[in-house]
């Protein structure tokens, strides 16, 4: 009996630590989020009323939504480029030279050692002008981005491979009669595919949220949608807020699809 | 005619010596086995063979062909992973379908030949299987098919028992074995259980250190060892010294004596044969299998030449031997004796 009521207290004591700490954290984002929809929230405690006033307003500002597709379309290039890169080199690295893996670790690593701020003064310096002047344009960020797509994909790939036997898949593809990039197509891409997804949803929410290469590099040359934001802070916290929400639903629903696809 | 020539082949991975020189030849239709301790080469000598692994010197040929450079693909080789290889993402029938689909096999000639296949494996049922959905001994047949349904002109079997328990590696033995002789398939085993080389196989070449140390029949391996690690490995020899051979029989050898603990007699002194032996009965021997230390002959009692013909089918026994082949080894037809010991019959309901 008190065996149970330990166990009883225990899970309770738990459960308080994990719902304290969620509800903490959900603060900012509700009170911002009812922020987005009031009227106005000046002297009183709770808003004067509600409105969709502020959504309707951001997504028919064609700036906003020019930025938005910048964004989009950034992404999208940089994990084109990430894909065509990463997975045939992954390969290669596996299969063929699997003593590199502990070199790619350390290399992956990188883009984690050396603080955003740091590394866009490098490239600005290495890019503004010379025989590549990219900065300002497009670009510089998509090869930024690859850089910072890499270690998530490198390591949720690396695992879905050491999770396969790739040496013997690849023989007794051989054997069958397949060539190497026909056992690749075949055998090698479908065992990763969970993997490249999950990774590829990860990358697209956390390149979607990348702002200090995007500001440094770029800027409103090509604005994005976290340099947008950052140029709206002067207008009414109504409208930003509204533009966080906006932005937090669709990076939630796109880590719920990489929780999806990773199970 | 030799169906399969390797010769004085070698291969090395940077300073390490994996083996050299090595030769050996296999007809056709002939299950022969690669038996040896781990790192022995014996895997890396299957692969070379496969074309999975390059060779750095000497010839492989199979039906008078070069295959020594060629590409795995073009070898027309069948093989069997130990840790099965199946393709995860293919469910039984597309794995099995896999090979026929690289050889552009049209789709009716896939769905009968691949159909046919599932039968010889006893997978029925199981077509729509994902491999991790099956057990273990389901895994491997799965693979057998898949490497047999190509038709390959070796089949080659990298310790594809090993990972299986006791009873389905019995069964599964047997199976390949029967297999195997009904396709009349050449094949390459490689083991290093010597219980599993002895019964299945009908040459073994044992291998050691990068070196095929002794090649023969089954019989020849295990009754005359060439050396002492023979000896050691095949069975559970006593190894005598030369000075212990000279004290114990007076004889005087170079080397060390290697006696089979089966091969010598045990006598109780004074002991004699009652009433509880039967009269004998007269037998022929129909085969025999080698169990190691034991012969498993299968006899039928035959009648007395005088009686009426009996309709009652004749019996069929199975007796097991110690095994002293040197001196008795009955072939088949052989007439044999049999003695029953009254004592060790058992009525059973």
């Amino acid at each position: 009996m008190q065996n149970v009521n330990l166990k009883m207290s225990a899970t309770t004591y738990h459960k308080t630590v994990v719902y304290g700490l969620v509800s903490l954290l959900a603060i900012p984002v509700i009170a911002t989020l009812v922020y987005s929809l009031a009227q106005r929230w000046g002297a009183t405690i709770t808003p004067d009323g509600f409105t969709f006033d502020w959504y309707l307003q951001l997504w028919q500002d064609p700036r906003f939504l020019a930025a938005f597709g910048r964004s989009l379309l950034l992404c999208f290039i940089s994990l084109a480029v990430s894909c065509a890169l990463i997975i045939p080199t992954i390969f290669v690295v596996f299969y063929y030279f699997p003593r590199l893996d502990s070199w790619m670790n350390l290399l992956i690593l990188l883009p984690f050692a050396v603080p955003p701020v740091v590394s866009s003064v490098g490239l600005l310096q290495l890019y503004a002008d010379g025989p590549i002047p990219i900065v300002g344009t497009p670009w510089v960020l998509i090869g930024t981005y690859f850089t910072i797509a890499l270690p998530f994909m490198y390591r949720a790939l690396a695992n879905s491979l050491q999770g396969i036997n790739l040496r013997d898949l690849m023989d007794a593809a051989h054997l069958l009669g397949a060539s190497t990039p026909r056992a690749f197509v075949s055998i090698v891409l479908p065992n990763i595919r969970k993997g490249l997804l999950a990774s590829l949803f990860l990358s697209f929410s956390f390149l979607l949220g990348e702002f200090v290469f995007a500001n440094i590099l770029v800027g409103t040359r090509f604005e994005t949608l976290q340099v947008y934001l950052y140029n709206m802070r002067q207008t009414s916290g109504h409208f930003t807020s509204a533009l966080v929400m906006s932005y937090f639903f669709f990076t939630l629903f796109l880590t719920w699809l990489a929780t999806r696809f990773s199970r | 005619m030799n169906y399969v020539e390797v010769s004085n082949l070698s291969k090395c991975f940077g300073q390490n010596t994996v083996f050299e020189g090595i030769n050996l030849t296999i007809k056709q239709g002939e299950f022969v086995t690669l038996l040896g301790p781990s790192g022995c080469g014996k895997s890396t000598l299957l692969r070379c063979i496969a074309g999975l692994n390059d060779v750095d010197n000497g010839n492989i040929i199979v039906k008078g062909e070069d295959i020594t450079h060629a590409a795995p693909q073009t070898r027309g080789i069948g093989m069997v992973f130990q840790s099965y290889a199946l393709f995860p993402n293919m469910t039984v029938w597309d794995n099995i379908a896999f090979g026929l689909k690289m050889q552009k096999v049209s789709a009716a000639d896939l769905k009968q030949q691949v159909g046919k296949v599932i039968e010889l494996v006893e997978l029925n049922g199981r077509e729509q299987y994902y491999p991790h959905q099956l057990s273990g001994g389901q895994r491997q047949r799965v693979a057998l098919a898949r490497a047999l349904v190509v038709k390959p002109r070796i089949l080659l079997l990298d310790e594809p028992l090993s990972a299986l328990d006791a009873r389905i590696r019995k069964h599964l033995r047997e199976q390949i074995r029967t297999i195997q002789k009904e396709m009349n398939l050449t094949t390459i085993f490689v083991t290093h259980d010597q219980e599993e080389a002895l019964t299945m196989s009908d040459r073994i070449f044992l291998m050691n250190k990068g070196e095929i140390v002794q090649s023969g029949t089954a019989e020849e391996i295990y009754t005359q060892p060439a050396s002492e690690f023979v000896a050691s490995f095949m069975g559970n020899y006593n190894l005598l010294g030369a000075k212990q051979v000279h004290d114990i029989f007076g004889m005087s050898i170079n080397g060390k004596l290697a006696i089979r603990p089966e091969s010598i007699y045990v006598r109780e002194a004074g002991r004699q044969y009652g009433e509880h032996i039967s009269a004998p009965v007269l037998a022929n021997v129909v085969s025999h299998q080698l169990l190691g230390n034991v012969i498993r002959y299968q006899v039928v009692l035959s009648q007395d030449e005088t009686q009426q013909p009996n309709v009652v089918p004749t019996p069929s026994i199975i007796v097991d031997m110690l095994n002293r082949s040197s001196e008795r080894l009955f072939e088949q037809g052989t007439k044999l004796e049999l003695m029953f010991n009254k004592n060790e019959m058992q009525e059973v309901a």
